[in-house]
């Protein structure tokens, strides 16, 4: 399946993209997506542990399942205001 | 006036957010407003750049200003961020709460703007005077049960940052 995921803040530094398209086994979860993510470089892989997942306006934890055509979004840590 | 937007690419007004929130039940009125400073951690900033992950930020700030105005009691709430390069001395961040008394009120606001700091999904990007630039380093919003145990102690939560000042 294919998900794609959009990189915000410092996410989108390490990634050298604003979005990625990355292609998953079927009933892989946003676990297997940070696993695939985290061997693209170090600077991900030490990112990713405090990073977020967001799917459409909802944050969701590293056990979810995705979907084919899923829009994903990967939050650093904030730093609002 | 409860349907603005809350994440805004164009500068800040104050008299917009305070359109429509005058209550007669209400004897405190708490304004707050971020700007931008010169300096971070020792650095010369020369501008900034504040992003937002606008699909979640929009929900969880109406969410964090419905669950403020409920813990202490206050009936109003608001508050706007902005997004977009930044000059020194912008406006970042502006919020209003409206109470009864001004001890409710104060405590509010101070909920309110720690709440949306370390809760939502925005994020502020440093320009320094030697050309370079940094994403600030804040909190993170992974789950406590998705964090490794080494993290655990990054993860700042807004009752953490509250009780931090003292309140």
């Amino acid at each position: 399946m294919l998900v794609t995921v959009e990189c915000c803040g410092a996410a989108s530094r390490v990634a050298g993209a604003t979005s990625l398209q990355v292609t998953l086994p079927p009933t892989a979860s946003v676990h297997d997506l940070f696993a695939l993510l985290s061997a693209r470089s170090p600077e991900f892989a030490e990112l990713l542990p405090r990073c977020a997942c967001a799917r459409g306006d909802a944050i969701v934890p590293r056990s979810t399942v995705l979907a084919d055509g899923d829009e994903l979004a990967l939050l650093p840590p904030v730093a609002g205001g | 006036m409860s349907d603005f937007p809350r994440i805004q690419s164009a500068p800040l007004s104050l008299d917009a957010l305070l359109s429509g929130s005058e209550r007669d039940d209400c004897g405190a009125l708490a304004i707050f407003a971020g700007t931008v400073r010169d300096h971070h951690e020792g650095r010369a900033v020369h501008s900034l750049n504040y992003s937002a992950y606008v699909r979640v930020a929009e929900k969880l700030i109406r969410d964090i200003e419905m669950e403020i105005a409920a813990r202490f009691k206050v009936p109003l709430c608001r508050v706007v961020h902005r997004v977009g390069g930044l000059s020194i001395g912008e406006t970042a961040i502006l919020a209003i709460a409206r109470g009864a008394h001004r001890a409710e009120t104060f405590a509010a606001m101070q909920a309110l703007v720690e709440a949306v700091k370390h809760r939502v999904p925005i994020w502020k990007e440093e320009f320094y005077a030697d050309g370079s630039s940094a994403f600030v380093n804040g909190c993170t919003l992974v789950a406590p049960e998705d964090l490794p145990p080494a993290e655990s102690r990054l993860h700042c939560t807004p009752v953490q940052a509250i009780e931090s000042i003292g309140i």
